[in-house]
């Protein structure tokens, strides 16, 4: 191998790992766990997240169902300045309306037809329907986008957190559990555990 | 007196048969509900283990938030979000996904082992009867509409073609203040007069016997009793768990036919030292956890209950027309109630006294009388096994009409409570009577100690309908006429499902 060679292939390589820790860096590291729920009854509301996570966040727009007389899904995971769109796709008239923090009511609609709410505040919206009052879902709207809904089995993933130490706190409807403190590393993953009670 | 006397066993023999109406309480609704056992709640039922007791005391609702404990799907009526909406949204609650209803039966075989004594001799000298092996169903029905509101009832349909709703209530817990300390029943139910379940007996159909004087008398068909069901308000709770109250005003009886102002009220105060609070929080369980009923405990209680009571007066009665007015009698009562617990061992004493001022007629004068009524009982029990529990109980009655000879009567009950499974239990009953003496009609004639009144549901005289206290008195006896009898053995049959 000649010597021009050998320093194209060194270049290369410099190249190669300059861009793969370039990647990493944008990638951001995951925090992930389970939360055990007691009474496990509850885990359905639960929703795992960070804190404060300083940064601006592009405005999205997600939707919500009204579908066989429910909310779907149950719980809905957004970030502060974006926007839910709620369809109705059943055969009866809803409403939608939430007596949590500003409040709002989005009147009566008919199937096929949709309103739409952006959130300007963090917090936690129940989502109610005066037409039905037996019918509740959720929309939790964090400061950042480093939030998640677990899964049936108790189960989160929060990806492409920027490196840094963050509260790692969790909302359930009925119960309370701890904030954690997480150092989150480019790549990697942190596994935290957390119990949620009365 | 042939006549009268005829009259009075006649009485006596369908008695027996009526006063067998016999509410069971058990709500394996409930066992649904939390998706566990009759024996997180009960012994032999329908005695109450420490937990049941505080279930009940809390309006059957569990120590903590009720709901966490439910396993049962429930429908929702309105969210719990919706509490921020009021009043522009309904209140939220729940009902079950299926009806809240259970049902039982139960019945006894009845056995007089002595031809002579007072039922085999005015039923043909029978001593074995089959006629209530099957006598009663009853349909339960328990259901919390929210963590603090609740509601039970109980339908019972006799054999005999009798339907009656025995319970039917609201509970209204945790109005305000303290947990615990505020809670509102209001509908059809048995007054708290004591700090257990009505019916916190092994062997016996009530923990306090029943003394149902104008009946005892001939005065009224449907007299006033201390445990009955009755239509009211009643506002009850605990305090930090060892101290208990209740306050109630209901409507008493009437068998008038027109109404009268409710004037029945109630008192009852009682602590508890040691064992599982009376309200079931904070418990780490019992000492040894094979035996979740066993307490080193001592509860202590007293009431005092006013009634007002009004029936047809007998003395406007000829011999051909039915009384042409009513008259009343005011009764007043006081007592006391102590259960000590030693492990598996329980002690449960009680005494009242209840005071009539027109409880009967007086022979020698032809008008109204005071009549007091003393009443001691007493029931020792041990659980051997969960499902084995001997007992022996005794009642002493003790009647002093004012101006008219003292009666009493001593009624040993022993018996043995046994579950087959935890929703199928068999009792076995024995009923042995002394009595001293008998009440006498208004002739001055002797009366059984059933009375000459039919008692219509389960007020009879005693615990006990399946061994009521009902010597009645032989020819030629008298007022002050001593009598013994080994009145009967009784084998009930109960389940619940």
């Amino acid at each position: 191998m000649t010597i021009r060679l050998r320093t194209s292939a060194r270049l290369v390589a410099a190249a190669l790992a300059l861009a793969a820790a370039s990647l990493a860096r944008a990638e951001g590291g995951t925090v992930s766990g389970k939360v055990d729920v007691q009474p496990a009854k509850y885990l359905e509301e639960t929703v795992v997240y960070l804190k404060s996570v300083p940064g601006t966040y592009k405005p999205e727009t997600h939707a919500m169902d009204q579908q066989g007389m429910k909310f779907l899904p149950h719980i809905l995971v957004v970030t502060q300045g974006d926007t839910v769109k709620f369809l109705n796709h059943d055969n009866v008239v809803h409403n939608v309306y939430t007596p949590d923090n500003e409040g709002y009511n989005l009147g009566s609609f008919k199937q096929n037809e949709d309103r739409s709410y952006t959130f300007a505040k963090p917090g936690v919206y129940s989502q109610l329907c005066s037409v039905h009052p037996e019918m509740l879902g959720y929309i939790f709207v964090g400061q950042n986008p480093y939030a998640a809904a677990v899964d049936k089995k108790g189960a989160y993933v929060i990806k492409n957190v920027p490196p840094g130490t963050y509260q790692l706190a969790v909302w359930n409807a009925k119960l309370k559990g701890p904030e954690k403190s997480v150092t989150v590393a480019a790549g990697k993953t942190v596994e935290e555990n957390i119990t949620v009670k009365r | 007196m042939k006549r009268l006397r005829s009259i009075a066993i006649h009485v006596l023999a369908a008695a027996v048969v009526l006063a067998a109406a016999s509410p069971v309480q058990a709500l394996p609704v409930f066992a649904r509900k939390y998706g566990t056992s009759c024996l997180t709640c009960h012994t032999v039922y329908p005695k109450l283990t420490p937990f049941g007791e505080a279930f009940r005391r809390n309006g059957y609702l569990f120590p903590g938030v009720d709901s966490d404990y439910v396993k049962q799907e429930t429908v929702p009526l309105g969210q719990e979000a919706n509490k921020k909406s009021f009043p522009n949204a309904v209140w939220p609650s729940t009902i079950p996904i299926s009806v809240p209803i259970a049902v039982g039966f139960n019945g006894q075989v009845m056995l007089y082992p002595d031809k002579t004594a007072s039922y085999s001799r005015v039923n043909n000298g029978s001593q074995v009867v089959l006629d209530n092996a099957t006598l009663e169903a009853h349909l339960w029905a328990g259901a919390a509409f929210t963590d603090t509101i609740t509601s039970w009832g109980e339908l019972t349909v006799n054999t005999a073609g009798g339907v009656a709703i025995e319970h039917a209530q609201l509970l209204f817990n945790d109005l305000f203040g303290p947990k615990h300390l505020f809670n509102l029943v209001v509908g059809l139910g048995l007054p708290t007069i004591g700090s257990f379940g009505p019916h916190s007996s092994y062997i016996a159909d009530q923990l306090i016997p029943n003394v149902p004087v104008t009946g005892i008398y001939g005065l009224s068909a449907d007299p006033f009793v201390l445990v009955d069901n009755y239509p009211g308000l009643e506002l009850r709770g605990t305090y930090e768990g060892r101290i208990e109250y209740a306050l109630g005003w209901n409507a008493g009886k009437n068998s008038w036919s027109s109404a009268f102002n409710s004037e029945n009220w109630y008192a009852m105060a009682g602590f508890k030292l040691g064992g599982m609070r009376l309200d079931g929080e904070g418990s780490t369980g019992a000492e040894d956890p094979l035996k979740p009923w066993a307490e080193t405990s001592l509860t202590v209680d007293g009431f005092v209950y006013h009634s007002n009571e009004h029936f047809p007066d007998p003395t406007t009665a000829t011999a051909t027309s039915p009384p042409t007015s009513s008259t009343n009698d005011v009764s007043f009562t006081g007592g006391v109630g102590v259960r000590g617990m030693l492990g598996s061992a329980e002690l449960d004493l009680g005494f009242y006294s209840q005071s009539h001022n027109r409880g009967f007629v007086n022979p020698s004068t032809g008008t109204f009388g005071q009549v007091t009524a003393d009443v001691l009982y007493g029931e020792l029990s041990y659980i051997v096994f969960p499902w084995l529990v001997p007992s022996v109980r005794i009642e002493n009655i003790w009647l002093n009409p004012a101006g008219a000879p003292a009666v009493s009567d001593l009624h040993i009950v022993p018996g043995i409570a046994f579950l087959i499974l935890a929703n199928i239990k068999v009792l076995v009953v024995g009923s042995i009577e002394l009595a001293s003496g008998f009440p006498s009609d208004a002739t001055g004639q002797p009366l059984s100690w059933a009375g000459p009144y039919p008692p219509a549901g389960a007020a009879g005289t005693g615990s006990s309908s399946w061994a009521p206290i009902l010597i009645g008195p032989r020819n030629g006896a008298t007022v002050s006429s001593k009598a013994q009898e080994f009145e009967s053995l009784a084998f009930m049959l109960a389940f619940a499902m």
